[in-house]
């Protein structure tokens, strides 16, 4: 396995921010990795690092082996869609993707045809005529069509419907099978792409607190609901990614369990219950305990 | 799609299921890694790791150049494997929830047959 | 970054397109809608010299017998009415490289190629206007002023010979093209509060340089300058001014990060 990116110690300050912080990750090639996160958990920051757009504070990048800033050898092999991604005003959606071609050396003209077709794009409409699902549309047709051996999606259907959000999918999925590169998804939309990913990284405040294959990640939590007393029993000194209660119950998140320990719960009368990834993600990222029964 | 488990091996046993049921006999070639992927919407490699789970098991081999078939005696031993399974995965909790309940195997076995031959 | 402390194994990586095929690229997509950069000036000197040619028409209409083409033309070769468009040149700049540089990186051009890309194109888009304007020169003075004695494109401080016309025209266009890339270098990368405070400090400066040649009494002194060194002159001396602004152009547009 060749990694494409690899990173150490990155880190990207700002006056009263650390968007990036000590960051150290590998991303292999040919894989779909998820770049999961809150909003300003510091994903937009990290891909721009990675795309040599913004400039680190402290640490290591290497894109294909080189620094990417200012590196056109290693830029011309990367793009870059970004969630809110600028495209001359005036320009019409013909002009857009008439020159993003020639600077994306691995472009498929029938395939960004066939997408133009699909999203149902007006090729002769000006940009600031578009609506906000269209010109997401033009930046999936531009990452897409453009199969950059390293190709980063931020957030890249920002007004598309479910019906446009899973052609998106179905298609990245199609020609990643047959075309297969290094895909960064980064999204918040966490169980729509849960199975496209091969690889997890969850930041969180500019820190990566998941780096993980999905497969490891799927059942690696389980949340117990029962009685308040049996629940704590059982749970006595496991890790707590989350806990809920109301009256009498609780539900406590924990790391994974055995199948003799599954056993041993189901036999003290408690209910386990997978999670999702989204669940996870959420669980590791967002407050760890709610209790209801405070406010009730 | 559970969320419980790895991904790659729900897709193993959805293989397997369709091989015991006979919707895929043996010797007749199985879809490919990607047609798996398309179909269930998953990662192309997580579809492959469990095509290969199977490969590893007999239960399907590879011709070059064409694609994955199902072995002979897959079907057999396939139902071989899983009668085994069966005591543990259905019988034990069976039998456990019996207990607690004060079904004693008598009845137990009784309620089957009864079960069964409506 | 020290090679030592993060060691790859060498990963096959294509080599880049050739320079020259980089800043191709970047100049065909700011030419790519050239609504912008090449119609709209174009339209709005076409509006302006069809008001002359009005204005010049009213004249010998109202004037009747006593006023002829000639004189006219000696009263338009004051006219600055051709200045509007190397002006525009300014905003011209500012537009393409705001509208276009987010979109460049995002498709991986580096901040180099896109500023030596956008250099390029104006260089060329000087050329090409100044081109233009000296065959409507041309046109301007065989047709005696377009028939009406007007004087757009041979206004007096072109100089009278096509050469040096050529050269104080071409010195015009690059001068308010590359002070459109400081102003753009800025906007891109402190937006509007950016343009703000270098209208200040210009305005400013420019106060300061009046006064100061004020209380030295050196007025005269200017003016003599202005005088002996000629339209000429002190259009090849303004492209001293305008290597230091494509400098410095560059120098603020190589740390602006794309925002969104």
């Amino acid at each position: 396995m060749t990694a494409v990116v690899r990173t150490r110690g990155l880190t990207r300050e700002y006056k009263e921010l650390t968007a990036v912080d000590d960051v150290t990750i590998e991303l292999e090639e040919n894989r779909i990795h998820g770049l999961l996160g809150r909003n300003g958990a510091g994903k937009t920051t990290l891909m721009s690092l990675l795309t040599g757009q913004e400039f680190a504070t402290r640490g290591e990048i290497q894109v294909f082996g080189q620094d990417p800033v200012e590196n056109a050898a290693v830029l011309s092999q990367v793009s870059f869609i970004r969630e809110s991604q600028r495209y001359p005003e005036d320009f019409q959606v013909r002009h857009v993707l008439g020159t993003a071609p020639r600077f994306l050396p691995h472009w498929d003209q029938a395939f960004a045809d066939r997408l133009v077709a699909d999203f149902r794009l007006p090729l002769k409409r000006r940009i600031k005529k578009l609506s906000r699902g269209q010109l997401s549309a033009v930046g999936v047709v531009i990452g897409l069509a453009g199969r950059a051996p390293l190709t980063f999606f931020d957030e890249p259907y920002l007004g598309l419907d479910a019906v446009a959000r899973q052609l998106f999918y179905d298609r990245l999925l199609e020609d990643y099978s047959e075309n297969p590169r290094t895909i960064v998804l980064s999204t918040h939309l966490i169980d729509e792409v849960a199975q496209l990913l091969e690889h997890v990284i969850v930041i969180d405040e500019g820190r990566i607190v998941v780096d993980e294959e999905a497969d490891a990640l799927r059942g690696s939590a389980t949340t117990v609901v029962g009685r308040r007393a049996d629940v704590d029993a059982f749970v006595g000194a496991r890790e707590v990614l989350g806990r809920e209660g109301i009256g009498g119950l609780a539900s406590v998140t924990v790391a994974g369990l055995s199948p003799d320990e599954r056993r041993a719960a189901t036999a003290a009368g408690l209910e386990l219950a997978p999670v999702s990834l989204q669940q996870l993600v959420v669980r590791l990222t967002g407050t760890t305990d709610t209790e209801f029964e405070k406010s009730a | 799609m559970d969320d419980s488990r790895p991904i790659f091996l729900q897709i193993a046993e959805q293989i397997e299921n369709d091989i015991i049921a006979g919707e895929l006999a043996e010797e007749t070639q199985v879809p490919s890694t990607n047609e798996f992927a398309a179909f269930h919407r998953i990662n192309p490699a997580t579809a492959g790791k469990g095509v290969n789970l199977l490969v590893d098991a007999g239960v399907l081999y590879k011709k070059r150049g064409i694609g994955m078939f199902v072995a002979e005696g897959a079907r057999a031993r396939l139902i071989d494997d899983r009668r085994t399974a069966f005591a543990e995965q259905f019988v034990a909790p069976l039998l456990a929830e019996a207990a607690k309940l004060d079904i004693t195997p008598e009845q137990l076995s009784a309620m089957i047959t009864e079960r069964s031959t409506r | 970054m020290t090679a030592d402390t993060l060691h790859l194994p060498a990963t096959p990586l294509p080599a880049a397109p050739s320079l020259g095929r980089r800043l191709g690229n970047v100049v065909r997509l700011h030419l790519a809608n050239p609504a912008t950069i090449v119609v709209i000036p174009l339209s709005v000197l076409a509006v302006v010299f069809v008001v002359m040619m009005a204005i010049a028409g009213m004249i010998l209409i109202n004037a009747g017998d006593s006023t002829t083409v000639e004189k006219v033309s000696t009263g338009f070769q004051y006219s600055g009415a051709g200045f509007y468009i190397f002006v525009y040149m300014l905003v011209v700049a500012i537009q393409a490289m705001n509208a276009t540089f987010t979109y460049a990186l995002g498709l991986g051009v580096t901040r180099r190629d896109y500023y030596l890309g956008s250099a390029l194109t104006f260089v060329l888009l000087s050329l090409a206007f100044t081109v233009f304007f000296a065959v409507m020169g041309a046109i301007e003075d065989a047709t005696n002023g377009w028939g009406l004695g007007v004087r757009m494109f041979t206004s007096v401080y072109y100089g009278d010979a096509v050469a040096t016309r050529f050269v104080v025209v071409l010195c015009a266009f690059l001068f308010f093209f590359f002070a459109g890339t400081v102003f753009a270098a800025v906007f891109v990368r402190w937006k509007a509060m950016g343009l703000t405070l270098l209208f200040l400090v210009l305005a400013l400066l420019g106060v300061g340089a009046a006064f100061l040649v004020t209380i030295t009494r050196s007025w005269d002194a200017f003016w003599g300058w202005v005088n002996t060194t000629g339209y000429v002159g002190i259009a090849l001396w303004s492209l001293l001014l305008t290597a230091v602004m494509g400098v410095a152009g560059w120098a603020l547009l190589r740390r602006a990060t794309p925002r969104g």
